[in-house]
Order: structure tokens, then C-alpha cells, then sequence
């Protein structure tokens, strides 16, 4: 990241107590979406076409809903800011990442059927995860070892020069 | 009829646009805008913001159209399962082919504009209505 802080899509909502379903599926959805939570009420991404699609999305499930949202671009007026920002995401997604490289470790014990059917599983899960990973944490890396590890992939070592 | 749906088209709008031309209205016209305020008046929009034909609940626009259309094809609604897993990705339906076919249509639109990638996709989902037509009547893969 450089020095200079880059755009950001904002969503600003209030989602009623009652119903709870609604204001549940919300919460998940943002979730899933691996937003920043800026303040109670203000979650962020990193602006692009699908981030801004997506929290526009959120924001019409959020009027159904009978709340208020808007969307905004906005930029950090500091670096700073946005480091913590940036900070906070990436370590929400280490947590996970850590979570699912120790599931493919104890799945090493498996063999057979049910071990195809872990790795099928946790390369879902490892896809679920990048998907929402902006900041790309170190953990990401072990973790995509331990599934290529338990999938019997052959480690991949740097290619150099042409070889076709 | 002319038809309205913002610029930079996707995985969702394509299929809205394939699926509108086959079983919608065949002689569709396409216009992209690039905000909600230039929807022309005498156009359809789908896939927008506070429109009908979008986003409703858990539903993508694709399958927003076919419960508006009374389209109830067996096929379409698998299609709708891939559209919808490719677009939003919530794990709803099990679509192994979204995860592909979003990266090819995410390509697509780093070199086509948006005419040439509906021109493309035309073919593309008229090919997977048939495989998975073909898979409906076997009960399983179609060689």
C-alpha cells in the first residue's frame, strides 16, 4: 500500500431491533463481505466495482428491512487511518485463516473418502475466505499449504526461465 | 422493447440479458447506464437499484425475472443456481461452476465493452441451457 490513502465504499445503516431475521441476515451478509467496522452503524471496503455493488445490495436488504442506509466514496484523510482499517481487516481474516490451516492439519489423520471430502471442504472454505481478503496476512500462505499438503499436491517451487 | 441495466455488465446482467432475449422478449434492445438517474423512460430496468426486476430477499435479478415471468423450466432454475452462486456468492446452492464461469465473465469484461460481451455470452448460456437440458432428461452428466 502506498502512502497515499486510497477510495473506500461506505455503508452507513440502522436496521430495526425487531424484526430480528432480517437485521440477522444483514449482519451475516456483511460478514461474509469481510467489511471494517468503523463505528457502530458504519462498516467499509475497499472501493471497486463488485465492494460498491455489493454494499448497495446490503443497503436495499437494509430500506426492505425498514431502516435507512447509504452508500458513500470516501478516502481517509490519513494514512494512519486507513493502516488501522486495513490492520483490523487483516487480522479478522489471520483468525480465519489460522482456523482453517489447523482443520487441515488434524485432517491429515484421515484417509480415503474422507479425506477428499475435507479437502473438497476447506478449499471451499480457503476460496470463501481469499474472496473477502484484502490485506492478505501471512497466515494466508500456511494455510494454503496445509490444504495443498493435505490435498498430496506437490509443492510448488518458483519457475524460472521458459521451460516450453 | 428497449431494456436498461447498468454499465459494466457481470455474471448477473449478462444472464438477465440472455435470459430476457430467449424468453422474455425476443426482440430486446439494450441500453447501459452508468447511474439510475439516466434510465430513459421508455426503457426497462433490471438489475439497478430500487428497481422490480433486481435484487429481492436472498434472490439475484436472474431469479427475480423468472418468478416475475412465470418462467417455471426446471433448467432455467438450475441456471439461476450457478447466476446466483457466481453473483453472490452465499453458498445457497450447490453450483460448482459459478466459481468458473465468474472468472471468465470477469475477464470478458476487462477486454469487451458491454454489446460485445452480451454478443459472447449469448452463445455461452445457450450452451449450458442444453448441457444442463441434457442432464435434467438423462438424470445425470451428458457426455
Amino acid at each position: 500500500m502506498g502512502s497515499e490513502p486510497g477510495e473506500w465504499v461506505l455503508l452507513a445503516y440502522r436496521v430495526p431491533r425487531e424484526p430480528s431475521s432480517p437485521r440477522i441476515a444483514i449482519w451475516r451478509r456483511l460478514k461474509q463481505l469481510g467489511v471494517a467496522q468503523l463505528v457502530d452503524g458504519l462498516v467499509g471496503l475497499p472501493a471497486d466495482a463488485r465492494t460498491r455493488e455489493q454494499l448497495e445490495w446490503v443497503a436495499d436488504d437494509v430500506l426492505a428491512a425498514n431502516g435507512t442506509a447509504g452508500v458513500w466514496l470516501a478516502r481517509p484523510a490519513s494514512a494512519v487511518a486507513e493502516r488501522e482499517l486495513a490492520g483490523q481487516m487483516a487480522a479478522a481474516r489471520a483468525v480465519e485463516y489460522a482456523k482453517l490451516a489447523a482443520e487441515a492439519d488434524t485432517s491429515t489423520q484421515l484417509a480415503g473418502p474422507a479425506r477428499a471430502a475435507a479437502v473438497r471442504r476447506l478449499r471451499g472454505e480457503l476460496r470463501r475466505i481469499q474472496r473477502r481478503d484484502f490485506f492478505a496476512p501471512p497466515e494466508r500462505e500456511a494455510a494454503q499449504r496445509a490444504v495443498a499438503t493435505l490435498a498430496g499436491e506437490p509443492a510448488t517451487e518458483p519457475v524460472h526461465g521458459g521451460a516450453s | 422493447m428497449r431494456w436498461v441495466t447498468r454499465a459494466g455488465v457481470h455474471i448477473d446482467r449478462a444472464a438477465c440479458a440472455w435470459l430476457i432475449r430467449r424468453h422474455v422478449d425476443p426482440e430486446a434492445e439494450f441500453v447501459f447506464v452508468a447511474d439510475p438517474s439516466e434510465v430513459p423512460a421508455n426503457a426497462t430496468p433490471f438489475d439497478m437499484r430500487g428497481v422490480d426486476l433486481s435484487h429481492h430477499g436472498s434472490d439475484c435479478t436472474f431469479e427475480t425475472i423468472l418468478r416475475r415471468y412465470d418462467l417455471a423450466d426446471p433448467v432455467l432454475w438450475r441456471i439461476a443456481e450457478i447466476v446466483h452462486e457466481a453473483d453472490i456468492d452465499d453458498g445457497r446452492y450447490d453450483a460448482p461452476e459459478a466459481a468458473g464461469l465468474d472468472v471468465a465473465l470477469r475477464g470478458l469484461s476487462m477486454i469487451c465493452d458491454d454489446p460485445r460481451v452480451l454478443e459472447l455470452t449469448g452463445p455461452l448460456f445457450d450452451g449450458l441451457y442444453e448441457y444442463h437440458r441434457r442432464a435434467l432428461l438423462l438424470g445425470r452428466t451428458p457426455a
